[in-house]
């Protein structure tokens, strides 16, 4: 283990968000808190983006580990034990200034804390609890605190952040116990589930409480998330995406949260993976995720043993659509909400818009174009009084091939007669994906 | 022959306007309603001038809130800080389609959803823009702090934000002293640690000229700096994704904007 001796403020903050950026959650969302007028700060419930770093990702808190020492050997890891990278540690009084200052310049949302493992998982959660109290009593700092709780952590410490963080997340890492047995060797299945448990009981206590006195101290307000690594282990999308269901379900989590595999360790038990992170995987997992939590999609609709893997040249709700043109076209002055939600290009905005719209008078493409309905998707799948946009055949095939040769904005090509390759049939997306 | 309410770009010269449309009693199809400087004068056209009045505004304003709802007057008042030439006489038939006599009290506050009606869809569209731009100020408003403790900030906006944010910031940082410059219109917030903020029309164009940074605030922005550059994942850079995220005409006043 490397310390090197008197590092400045400016090289521990390199070290230690450095090794903080592969967690990926960066939201402030789910808390609507008016500032007290005696400190500082306030959360909105949809959270706000500050900055956007230079692979695209939303900057919105201070995403910091207070150390990267660390005694557990997870093999993915960048921090593990047995890596020799640089470490470093903050001071709880450190990590005040840092939040206090960047916050007053409106750099950020608020703080994200995360750490290694210091000599045990107690100990180390005894620090952030220090610190974020540090924070919120001495700084009087009321912007929005996400901090990560360390697997193993006792109980009555657990309990005790709820009171100061607005967020708390517990890494799942990896989809199955068998996975996390291999790669995590310090982490079991039953420590991680067992804070969340928890969390989600005292979340429920605390409601209870809220009811009865509206000042009582809120336990989590913003609720709590976890975060899956995607492509160190071999488990399929189907797999992955019926995990997340059951945390939202059995769990109530906020989020749950997708890291394509970023390769920063060797170790044999790794997958090598020449073409870098699987990003397209990780976006149709997290398109997968919105059609569950916004769209009243189940992930047995989306996937299935014989079909056990996204897509890769569609995106999963024009997959799930294609596969069941019965239900198709939809007439979008009749059809409810639900049913609207489930049309490829339209969103709940577009679709609660159109509800209320159509109380007051009939539709047209162009007013569906104007409301945020994206014609290029939506037009194989809706009729309006009664209506195609253009003459369009319901087959398979040939939307398929216009949804693939996106780009025109104009009429679809009704010239091509000649069956087309089909993606589905000829290649397998399997073998595409691993193409790729 | 049409008669053109020309009025100040402001909520309150808005309002007044359509409240001496509405009073003139020439019919709404023989009125139209402009924002000074907007556009170019129509032939066949009389032009009245109308001057901002508060308690004029006020009724309408409250009839508004009565009549058609929080949630209408909120798109109204978002859409009137659009920069856009069409915005005052859209708002004007909106108000026609609520306040009318005969709509019901239901229907009145429904007349925001009526998006089949281009100038209801027009005013929400404009509500959706301005509230979209003020909803990203929020985030990418940077201070610096200067030597007496004020933190000075320049942005600059497409449509007037600044009242939309005012209360956010206000809130955030009561016990700051604060000032956003808003070069895009050309006006600027002005929050006291007492709590009191207001905006200033015209500031002085010498405002941010000669001002001496305080003594950690090199510091500070060097700090954030080296976090934006260290907080990113080499493997999955996309600088076009950023830039889509974060348009320039954003990252120019950014502190961090000025590294890359």
């Amino acid at each position: 283990m490397r310390i090197a001796a008197g590092q400045s403020l400016y090289e521990k903050l390199n070290i230690l968000s450095d090794a903080a950026k592969y967690d990926v959650a960066c939201t402030s969302s789910g808390t609507d808190r008016r500032g007290s007028g005696q400190g500082i700060g306030n959360c909105i419930a949809p959270g706000i983006c500050h900055s956007f770093s230079a692979d695209g990702r939303c900057i919105s808190l201070l995403k910091i580990l207070f150390t990267n020492e660390c005694v557990f050997d997870c093999k993915y890891c960048i921090n593990r034990a047995s890596n020799d990278v640089e470490r470093a540690a903050f001071t709880p009084d450190e990590v005040c200034t840092l939040t206090m200052e960047f916050y007053r310049r409106n750099y950020i949302e608020g703080l994200f804390l995360s750490s290694g493992v210091l000599r045990n998982p107690a100990y180390t959660m005894e620090l952030l609890t220090a610190t974020l109290y540090k924070l919120r009593t001495e700084h009087h700092f009321e912007g929005y605190i996400h901090v990560k709780v360390i697997p193993g952590a006792p109980q009555e410490l657990v309990s005790r952040i709820g009171f100061l963080a607005d967020r708390v997340s517990i890494n799942l890492e990896l989809p199955t116990a068998e996975s996390l047995r291999l790669l995590a060797p310090h982490k079991t299945r039953r420590r991680i589930l067992s804070p969340m448990r928890q969390v989600q009981t005292l979340r429920s206590e605390n409601k209870q409480e809220l009811v009865q006195y509206r000042s009582a101290p809120r336990f989590v307000p913003a609720g709590q998330s976890t975060q899956m690594i995607i492509g160190a282990t071999p488990e399929n999308d189907y797999q992955i995406l019926s995990v997340a269901e059951s945390l939202y379900q059995k769990f109530e989590l906020k989020r749950v949260f997708y890291s394509a595999f970023v390769q920063v360790t060797e170790d044999p038990l790794l997958p090598a993976l020449p073409g870098g992170p699987p990003l397209l995987r990780e976006h149709r997992l997290y398109q997968a995720d919105w059609l569950l939590r916004f769209y009243q999609f189940q992930a047995d609709e989306l996937l299935s043993e014989q079909h056990p893997n996204f897509n890769v040249f569609l995106d999963p709700k024009c997959d799930w659509a294609l596969s069941h043109l019965e239900q198709f076209p939809v007439e979008v002055g009749s059809a409810d909400y639900r049913t609207l939600l489930r049309v490829p290009g339209i969103g709940p905005r577009s679709a609660q818009r159109i509800v209320r719209a159509r109380r007051m008078g009939r539709l047209d493409y162009e007013t569906l174009r104007k409301m945020g309905v994206v014609l290029k998707r939506a037009v194989y799948f809706i009729t309006c009084n009664g209506r195609q946009m253009y003459p369009l055949r319901m087959d398979e095939d040939f939307i398929l091939r216009n949804l693939l040769g996106s780009g025109d904005h104009g009429r679809p090509a009704e010239t091509v007669t000649y069956r087309q390759l089909s993606l589905f049939d000829d290649l397998q997306p399997e073998r595409v994906l691993q193409a790729l | 022959m049409v008669t053109v309410f020309e009025c100040e770009d402001t909520l309150d010269g808005i309002f007044t306007a359509v409240y001496d449309a509405w009073a003139s009693r020439l019919g709404h199809s023989a009125v139209r309603l402009q924002v000074r400087g907007a556009d170019t004068m129509q032939l066949f056209a009389v032009y009245r001038s109308v001057v901002a009045d508060g308690s004029k505004a006020e009724r309408v304003a409250r009839t508004i809130q009565n009549r058609m709802g929080g949630e209408t007057f909120e798109k109204i008042c978002q859409a009137a800080m659009a920069k856009d030439a069409d915005k005052a006489d859209a708002i004007y038939r909106v108000l026609v389609l609520g306040l009318s006599r005969g709509v019901s009290e239901r229907d009145a506050k429904q007349v925001i959803w009526q998006l089949q009606d281009p100038n209801v869809c027009h005013v929400f569209e404009l509500s959706r823009k301005v509230g979209h731009e003020a909803h990203r100020y929020m985030g990418f408003v940077r201070f610096r702090e200067l030597e007496n403790g004020v933190l000075f900030s320049e942005i600059s906006s497409e449509h007037h934000v600044l009242s939309l944010i005012g209360d956010h910031f206000a809130n955030r940082f009561p016990q700051e002293n604060f000032l956003i410059w808003n070069r895009g219109c050309g006006d600027c917030l002005v929050h006291r640690a007492d709590g009191v903020w207001f905006i200033v029309l015209d500031p002085p164009s010498e405002l941010g000229k000669a001002m001496q940074l305080s003594e950690k605030e090199e510091e500070m922005q060097r700090l954030w700096k080296g976090f934006c550059q260290s907080i990113s994942i080499r493997e999955r850079e996309n600088r076009a994704l950023q830039r889509q995220m974060l348009p320039y005409r954003f990252q120019k006043w950014m502190t961090e904007g000025l590294v890359s």
